[in-house]
């Protein structure tokens, strides 16, 4: 071996030299001499090695290295990324409902937390190990010493690099011979090109052009027309072969692809069958009075598929309800008188919401019968169209016109009014019951009706507004003839704006 | 990966034997745990149920048996994948493992109870009639669970074991004596088929002895769940244990802070893997959410259980994780120790859990906790009695084995 050995390079007087390295024949001599330098006090030293050496880093004095806390950083990161990615995508921005869990489902969203977090450990330990190796390096000016392939093989050398503070060529040039280091040289740059090679340069410019392509493809698609038939990447995905709603099949006889419900189907949750509570009248007394018509209407609920009769019936026991509640005798049903819901702020402003919602077109937002459908058909004086009752009327007051019997109206609809029990659900539509009664209670309520506590509060608000209207009342009154001339001013104006339009 | 020499002490070093001070409370553990276990389940039975009392007696029994086939699997795992790092520490694994043979006198018990239905309601004449469960599927179900099939199948899974840990145990003694490379070449190319012996055995007992608990819930995923608790508890109690010998004397050169930073490391990764198991059975089926999969969760998420889960979820998982990450702790002998000791009374919480809320009486007051505390601490002094009075007679270390230079010189990188 010895008669291959190169001979140790020199360094030309426009060489930068970046070190000074020397070989050892074993571990223990430089194990030995990495405690020299590093008690010597050389910070930017390094020792290659053809296999990993336990207590090298010690012997170096190298720190362990920060990578762990950058994979924690990394995939704490992760965590909250798919968190926040998760919450803001399916809990606020596009709530969608998958399998009955909720907007923001913590269990769900562990998979991809999960998936997420491991991920950008991964990149975080991968791409920071290479941040902190200085990677990618192409080159290394240790290699530019031929001596130095036998790092991989059976060799042993300790670098010590000019970049420390204490480096001198010369005395680290003495420290290492002194620490047994054999081949003492210096390290010096690469003098090979470093200009890229034109092949090189060219095939990347070809991929990046190239790469141009299919995006330039993409966007072109976009903005022109087309005679031929879009291209289906996945056509079984953009023809399922299951129906749509509302579209025919040959299946079924009557042809429709949306099925009906099974008769005796039954909703999740529905299956509380509280007859009273379903329609409004005590039943056990109706039984009592009226035991046919008590049993047809337990039937009626019992029964999911109601027959032609069945509706007949009820049609009959609706127009029997719809009587003018003034006429007591057309009207034996015992109605409820209170209402099954507990009440509570929530139930009223559930209430509230549904009447609002369904109510308040015809009745009014006040329930004064003054909604905007009733005013639409006075503006084009509809024949056809009977007005809403007015809530504040005092038929339809709790004493005279049950609980029950408002919530069986609206149910089964009165006159004009249509039956909402398919839109609104039995526990809201006592809801919208409880809402109008307080509705009915606020027009008509007295000082009486207030809590004691409060009482002086209202009172003190009330004289405050009388003496606003009154002071209101006294300014008109003064600037009556100033404000005759300017508000005849502003109704020239506007007159002249309507003709301008 | 060494080039550290390392001397070997002589086999009849003082070092390798358990110290005196440990000898000596042999006995004692042993009459008391005997004692406390006794009192505790009678305790238990008396002042909450009998079914709250066989309930406890069976926390305490899969205590201390996951604990012993832990270890055992370690012991496999060890000789399977040839690994050298371990030799140090096979020997306190190998004690506890060999505590199956004791544990199977111990199941006397609750094969007792399977027959009179002390324990296991499926072995409780008219269950199907009062659950309301279909004829149909009873039929089915009964016949994988009645008591006779249930005591062929636990004395299969119990023998397995027994068989697999004397072999083990025997072999390793053995080579103590005469140094034989054979018998370690022996042993590991058994290990193939025993691991899988136990694996079976493993998944199996889980779903008979504990999962059956819940006659009419099921989960595939349920047996590797009770071997991720064994498993972590099991390389918990190697580390503490050895932490042990080494503070009352033995053992002091022997094992290193590279056997306690490798030992943490599985530590750390066997919380992942139970944190993970144990979702991944939830969030199946909680997303599912097929009635007759989920009551056995939804008992655990209604009433005192649902602090119990968000508990083991926060201690037994988030907290030991970020606990146990950090190089720093893993190379300290007492600190990764004290977490060992943490886990291992976690795995105690788990472990109620899991079998408690099937007993039907809640979280059992403070008599039912106690009572069964004092039943499980009763089981492991016995254990730790009969393990002192195993190691007295022999080596706390398996001094000639041919892996032995390779495990005292390793070293993390």
């Amino acid at each position: 071996m010895t008669e291959s050995q190169p001979t140790p390079q020199t360094v030309k007087d426009d060489q930068k030299v970046h070190g000074v390295v020397a070989e050892f024949t074993d571990v223990d001599s430089l194990l030995a001499a990495c405690r020299r330098v590093r008690d010597a006090g050389y910070t930017k030293a390094d020792a290659f090695t053809p296999f990993p050496v336990h207590g090298i880093d010690t012997a170096l004095g190298i720190k362990p290295t920060v990578l762990p806390w950058i994979a924690l950083a990394a995939g704490l990161t992760g965590t909250t990324i798919a968190l926040v990615m998760q919450t803001w995508m399916n809990g606020i921005d596009y709530q969608y409902i998958i399998s009955g869990k909720p907007f923001i489902s913590l269990p769900a969203f562990i998979p991809v937390t999960f998936e997420l977090t491991i991920l950008l450990a991964s990149f975080g330990t991968f791409f920071g190990m290479w941040a902190l190796n200085g990677l990618p390096k192409f080159s290394n000016p240790m290699f530019t010493s031929p001596r130095f392939d036998r790092a991989t093989d059976d060799t042993f050398f300790l670098f010590l690099d000019a970049k420390d503070a204490r480096f001198d060529e010369a005395g680290a040039k003495a420290l290492l011979s002194e620490l047994g280091g054999e081949f003492v040289e210096p390290v010096v740059e690469d003098e090979t090109s470093k200009v890229i090679p034109k092949g090189l340069l060219i095939g990347l410019a070809t991929i990046i052009f190239l790469s141009f392509i299919p995006a330039l493809a993409v966007l072109r698609m976009r903005v022109t027309k087309s005679g031929s038939p879009r291209f289906h990447i996945f056509p079984d995905m953009d023809f399922s072969p299951s129906k749509d709603a509302q579209q025919t099949t040959t299946l079924f006889a009557d042809g429709r692809a949306m099925r009906p419900d099974v008769p005796g189907t039954v909703r999740r949750g529905d299956l509380d069958w509280d007859v009273n509570f379903k329609t409004g009248i005590d039943m056990e007394q109706l039984a009592t009075i009226d035991a046919p018509r008590a049993a047809q209407l337990v039937a009626l609920q019992d029964d999911v598929a109601v027959d032609e009769d069945d509706e007949v019936a009820e049609a009959d026991a609706a127009s029997e309800e719809s009587a003018p509640a003034a006429d007591e005798t057309g009207d034996n049903t015992p109605w409820l008188t209170q209402n099954p819901l507990e009440l509570s702020d929530e139930v009223l402003a559930r209430g509230q919401q549904q009447f609002n919602i369904y109510c308040s077109v015809c009745h009014g937002m006040n329930g004064r019968g003054n909604g905007l459908v009733n005013r639409r058909a006075q503006k084009i004086l509809a024949t056809t169209w009977t007005p809403p009752s007015n809530m504040h009327d005092p038929t339809l007051y709790a004493d005279v016109y049950p609980d029950g019997k408002l919530f069986s109206t609206i149910t089964n609809g009165i006159r004009k009014m249509p039956g909402y029990a398919s839109q609104i659900k039995a526990k809201d539509r006592w809801a919208v019951v409880a809402y109008v009664r307080a509705l009915q209670a606020s027009q008509n309520a007295s000082l009486e009706d207030v809590p004691e506590g409060k009482r002086s509060e209202i009172e003190k608000e009330q004289a405050d507004v009388q003496a606003q209207l009154k002071a209101a009342e006294e300014a008109t009154a003064d600037s009556a003839e100033e404000s005759s001339e300017a508000s005849s001013d502003e109704n020239s104006e506007a007159s002249s704006d309507e003709n301008n339009e | 990966m060494s080039h550290k020499a390392v001397a070997i002490k002589p086999a009849d070093d003082p070092a390798f034997q358990l110290p005196a001070s440990l000898a000596g409370l042999s006995l004692p553990m042993i009459i008391v745990g005997i004692v406390a276990l006794v009192g505790g389940a009678f305790f238990a039975s008396s002042s909450v149920g009998g079914r709250f009392g066989m309930s406890s007696y069976l926390v305490a029994y899969m205590y201390c048996l996951t604990l012993a086939i832990g270890s055992l699997f370690f012991v496999l795992i060890q000789y399977l994948s040839r690994a050298g790092w371990s030799v140090v520490v096979r020997r306190i694994a190998e004690l506890m493992m060999i505590m199956v043979i004791p544990l199977a006198l111990l199941f006397i018990p609750i094969a007792v109870a399977a027959y009179s239905g002390s324990l296991y309601t499926w072995s409780v004449e008219g269950y199907q009639a009062d659950h309301g469960i279909p004829l149909a599927i009873w039929e089915q179900k009964e016949k994988w669970l009645n008591p006779n099939w249930f005591l062929v199948r636990s004395l299969v899974y119990l023998g397995v074991w027994c068989g697999i840990a004397a072999w083990y145990y025997r072999g390793s003694q053995q080579q103590d004596e005469t140094g034989e490379i054979t018998i370690t070449e022996k042993l590991q190319a058994r290990s193939g088929p025993a691991v899988i012996a136990f694996a079976l055995c493993t998944s199996f007992a889980a779903f008979d002895w504990v999962m059956s608990l819940a006659p009419m819930w099921f989960s595939t995923m349920f047996g590797v769940y009770i071997f991720t608790g064994s498993i972590l508890s099991a390389h918990c109690a190697i580390c503490l244990f050895s932490f042990l010998l080494q503070r009352a004397g033995a053992l002091r050169d022997e094992v290193t802070v590279e056997h306690y930073h490798d030992l943490g490391k599985y530590i750390f990764g066997f919380i992942c893997f139970w944190g993970y198991i144990s979702f991944s059975q939830y969030m199946l089926i909680w997303y599912a959410n097929i009635p007759e999969e989920t009551h056995w969760f939804f008992t655990r998420s209604s009433d005192g259980w649902f602090n119990v889960s968000v508990f083991l979820m926060i201690f037994h998982w988030g907290l030991p994780l970020f606990g146990t990450m950090s190089r720093h702790v893993r190379r300290r002998p007492w600190l990764i120790s004290s977490w060992a000791a943490y886990i291992l009374v976690l795995h105690l919480v788990d472990l109620y859990w899991i079998i408690i809320p099937e007993a039907g009486v809640g979280l059992g007051g403070a008599t039912g906790i106690i009572s069964t505390l004092i039943c499980v601490l009763g089981m492991v002094a016995l254990m730790l009695g009969l393990m002192l009075k195993l190691a007295a007679g022999s080596r706390v270390l398996a001094v000639r084995d041919p892996r032995l230079g390779e495990s005292l010189a390793f070293e993390n990188f």
